[in-house]
Formats: structure tokens, sequence, C-alpha cells
């Protein structure tokens, strides 16, 4: 279960970076810095996703932030374009639900993670689609993703579930494995790629 | 990102003092004396001062005073006027509205009742999380923040705390080799440290630095330790008992006895002493030789008992010599008693749950910057 490899050994040396982004304020269209909230049934991985992405990218220029809820990773992508992801955990226990608006608002990204050995999270994730649909902003970029692809043995979500639901409200989806690695950088490359870019609005 | 050190809010005086920057002087001086003299609204209070902020910063960044300086100078100067103004204008900002004050009120109490029974298994707080001394560490931070009067300060205050439980969920992944759970982790963690720590004025002190606090500095990592705080703050407003792993009856009843407990000593503390002079007064009745026998078969006894015993006079009576004068006498005696008894609980429960004090505002202040303020506005669980 869980993230399986050790932690983050980067909490120094490694601060040296570029930081255009971080003290102005004001991203330009080459380097972005976006909101992204991670909503989904807490044990379903989602802090496990970010650190594997956070841990996972070797990108000596890359400013990395370690902290258990809050974390924060730069990566280029082909266009030359940097984006900075600063990631927004949230806590999955039913308790603190009625929470979530204050995480998700001024969110550019939500993503939204469900266990595919667990149809429980799966309808909890939808819940969150619909609650986002409502009340997030407009124009959030979500992502739908089925977390723990390497439990396939015991797998209770069909893929077909995630694609059709994904599609029918128009979010990108993927199914990942944060103790592989499988599928982790794909799924922040492809949110990079789908930001409204601020020179084109 | 944000550093933990001071800045040299002194070289920002500096400038100020320099003749050369009088026309800047003149212009925050004079903002400060308008604002001062309006009656407006928080929001339109944060959109003045922002604004402020921002046409002010532009202003440094043209004046001969900061040619060729480097952003972290400008940066200094822009954290320096914050502080200026903000310290300035604390007292019509900060906690100014009665509807702030009565929220502030509200959520103290209710944490002070908290305090007397929850557990952090109500929350499901993992054992491996469980460490006082880090928890304590957290707490202390956090208790600071009245101890600031900018917003920059009071959010380091947030931001420290914050620190201190990421290290303790990162000890417990490494050592404990805990399975990171993130917020899922980290929230039950906070709202646990915040019922304990009872911080002063959270209500005013998170909507000061949300209304105050420069626009471009509440991004990204303070921004999301602060919504943290509000977070957990709106978790303590909203709680209940199905905000809590525990049955819905133990949780009226532990909040019951907590309102008894926390009011039973301020309406009966006058009656203390009424009762004691009244006791001293009173001959001694047929019981004080019973009690003189008692005392003398265990002397250590009376070390401890021996001023208490003459106050209750009635201590080896038999119920044939009562009278029904004694009555009144004996209804004061038991309120001294219960009164006497649930100081103790209050003060053993306070000993056990808050074993640090606020510390004392440590800031280096400056004539230039001294408020008429420092009135204490902390309610503590007893005082209002």
């Amino acid at each position: 279960m869980g993230c399986a490899s050790s932690l983050p050994g980067r909490s120094s040396g490694r601060l040296t970076g570029l930081n255009n982004a971080e003290n102005s304020g004001v991203p330009d269209a080459k380097n972005l810095r976006v909101k992204l909230v991670l909503l989904g049934d807490s044990g379903v991985g989602k802090s496990c996703i970010v650190l594997r992405f956070v841990r996972g990218q070797f990108d000596p220029t890359s400013k990395v932030t370690v902290g258990a809820s809050f974390l924060s990773q730069t990566i280029a992508l082909q266009d030359s374009t940097t984006v900075k992801f600063e990631i927004w955990d949230t806590a999955g226990q039913e308790r603190y639900a009625a929470l979530a608006p204050l995480y998700y608002r001024g969110a550019g990204v939500a993503v939204i993670v469900y266990d595919i050995t667990s149809p429980e999270s799966f309808t909890k994730a939808q819940y969150w689609v619909k609650e986002l649909q409502k009340h997030g902003s407009p124009d959030i970029v979500m992502a739908l993703v089925g977390n723990k692809a390497d439990l396939h043995e015991n797998r209770e979500v069909p893929v077909q579930d995630g694609i059709d639901y994904a599609e029918k409200n128009g979010m990108f989806f993927i199914e990942t494995s944060a103790k592989t690695a499988d599928n982790i950088n794909q799924l922040f490359e492809e949110i990079a790629k789908r930001l409204p870019r601020p020179s084109s609005s | 990102m944000e550093t933990t050190h001071p800045l040299p809010f002194d070289s920002f005086l500096d400038k100020m003092r320099n003749p050369a920057s009088l026309d800047l002087v003149r212009s925050i001086k004079s903002f400060i004396v308008s604002f001062s003299f309006n009656v407006g609204n928080p929001e339109n209070d944060g959109k003045r001062i922002q604004d402020f902020f921002l046409t002010t910063e532009a202003a440094i960044r043209d004046h001969p005073l900061w040619a060729g300086s480097t952003d972290e100078e400008i940066d200094n100067a822009l954290e320096g006027l914050e502080k200026y103004v903000m310290t300035k204008l604390n007292s019509r900002t900060f906690a100014s509205s009665a509807q702030d004050v009565k929220m502030d009120r509200e959520i103290s109490e209710k944490i002070c009742l908290l305090q007397t029974f929850l557990r952090p298994e109500h929350l499901d707080i993992p054992v491996v999380l469980q460490n006082e001394a880090l928890w304590l560490l957290a707490e202390k931070e956090l208790k600071k923040i009245n101890a600031f009067k900018a917003p920059r300060e009071k959010l380091l205050c947030i931001m420290n705390c914050c620190r201190v439980i990421n290290n303790l969920l990162l000890n417990a992944s490494i050592s404990e080799d805990h399975v990171p759970g993130g917020a899922d982790d980290f929230l039950p963690v906070l709202i646990y440290v915040t019922i304990k720590a009872n911080p002063p004025q959270l209500h005013s002190n998170l909507k000061f630095i949300q209304l105050y606090r420069r626009q471009s500095k509440l991004i990204s990592e303070a921004a999301y330790y602060h919504t943290n705080l509000v977070s957990a703050k709106s978790f303590i407003v909203e709680l209940n008992a199905k905000s809590l792993s525990i049955e819905e009856t133990e949780f009226e009843e532990s909040m019951q006895a907590a309102r008894l407990v926390n009011r039973v000593p301020q309406i009966t503390s006058p009656t203390i002493d009424k009762i004691s002079t009244f006791g001293k007064q009173t001959d001694p009745g047929p019981s004080t030789e019973m009690h003189k026998r008692k005392t003398n078969i265990n002397d250590h006894h009376i070390a401890i008992l021996g001023s208490a015993g003459s106050n209750y006079p009635y201590m080896e009576a038999e119920a044939g010599e009562l009278t029904v004068g004694d009555v009144e006498r004996l209804l004061g005696l038991y309120k001294d008693v219960v009164t006497k008894y649930n100081s103790l609980c209050n003060t053993v429960r306070h000993l056990s749950i808050s074993k640090t004090t606020v510390s004392p505002a440590s800031e280096g202040t400056n004539d230039l910057l001294r408020g008429h303020n420092g009135t204490s506005r902390d309610t503590d669980c007893k005082g209002e």
C-alpha cells in the first residue's frame, strides 16, 4: 500500500534554481504558475502521486519545496514554456468535505483521484466532479485519475467506467500508479498542455 | 520564498528619516491620518490599504533613494511599509468590529469546552503522529500570533506552526514507516493543535492577514497554510458530534460538563470569600473537638487540611445534631466545596492541556512605530 519508496531527500542544496515566477507573482506567457488542487477520498494515494511527481523530476533547475501537504514543482514543456504547479492537497476524510471550497477557490486545475480497487472512492470522485461543476471556477481544468493501477488483480472499477465518465464530463482521464511511477509524469504533462495560455486569452 | 529571519526594518526607517524621502513620508502619514478618521467596512478597508501599498510600491520603485536597488531591497522596503502602516493602523483594523470580537470570543469559548475532553482519537489521528513534544512546539508558535502587529509576522507564526507539523509528518514517514498521508494527516493534526493552543483572537488574526498582508505575498505556500488554519477555524466553528469519532450522547454530556466546569468558578468566586470569613467567625461547634482529636492522630494531615478543616465545621457532625438553622450554612459550605473542587479540576486540566504560556511581545519596536494599542484582548478560558 501507499508510496513504496524512500522519501525526498531534496530539502537541501536544490533551492538555487531560477525562480522568476516565485516573487513577482505575475506569470508571463512563457512561465506559467498554476494552483492545482487535489481531491479524493482519503487513502486513494493523492499525496503519493504528488510525492512521486516531485521526486521523479531530476531537472536540476527545477525548484522543489518539500512539504507534506503543499508541494510545488516546475516542469518544462517542449515548446520551451515552463509550468510551475503549486499543489494543494486536501484532506479526504468525509468530516472535512465541507471545507473543500476553501481550497479549490481560485484553482486553475483540479485533479480528482480515486482508487481502482475501491468503487466507493470512484463514487466519491464523481461527487467532487459535480461539486466542482457547480461551485468551481468555470474554466478550471479537471483531470480524473484512477490510481493504484498496479493492483490490477484487485481492480473493481473498470477502465472503461473511468474513460466514459471523464468523457461525459469533458475531463482528461488517466490511470496511474504512484508505486511504479506509471503515468505520473504523463498526468502532469497532459495537464500542462491543457492550461489556457495568458497570451491567447 | 518567505524567510524566517527578521527583515531589516531599521534600514527602512533609516531611509524614511532621510530628507530625500520626505515626499514618501508625507504621503504615508497623510494616508494613515485620513484612514484613521474614516469609518469604513473591513472589506473596503482592505482594498484601500492594498491600493495604497501598490501606489507606494510604484513610488518607491521610481524613487531616487532606491535607484539601482535590487528586487530584494525593494521588497524589504515594501515589507517595512506594510509593517509601519499596519502597526500604526492596528487598533483601527484589527478586531475592530463588534462582530469580530464576538466571533473571537465564541470560538475561544468553544475551544475551551472542547479542550476538556477532546482526544486525538476523536479526530482519528494515528498513534505515530501523536507526538506531544512537537505538538507543544507547534502550539507555541501559534500562540505567538498576538505578539506581533504586522500581517507578515502574524502569518509567519502560522507558517512556523505548520512547519513543525510537517516535520512531524516527515519524521513519522521516515522513522515509523508511516505512509505519507499529506493533507489527510496534516489537517487533523493542525485542528488538534489549534484546539490545544486556543490561539488568541483566531478569527480576527486570520481575517487581518487575509485583508492586509500584501496581496503579492499571500500566495503559494503561505496562502496554503493560511487557508488550512481558516479551514481548521471553520471546522471548529461548525463542530458537532458528527464531526468527531464520538458517540453523540458522550459529546453532548462532555460539552455540558465542560460548560459547568468553566462557568461555576466565575459565578461563585465571591461566595468563597464570604463563606470563609463566615466560617472563621462561627463559634466552634461540637464537631471541632472531634476534628482536633483526629488531627492529633495525623499531624501531617493538619498541615495540608488545617485551614480547610476550620471552614467545614460539620465534618464530624451526626445527622441528629443538626437543626433547621444549620441548613443555610450547610448549603453555603456545600457550594464552597463544589466550587473549590471545580476550580481544582479546572486547574489540573489546564496544567495538562496548556503547559505553555504565550511569550510576550518580543518585537524590537521603534518609537516611530508606537501605535496606541497594547490593550490585550486575549480571551482566556475563564476570563471575560
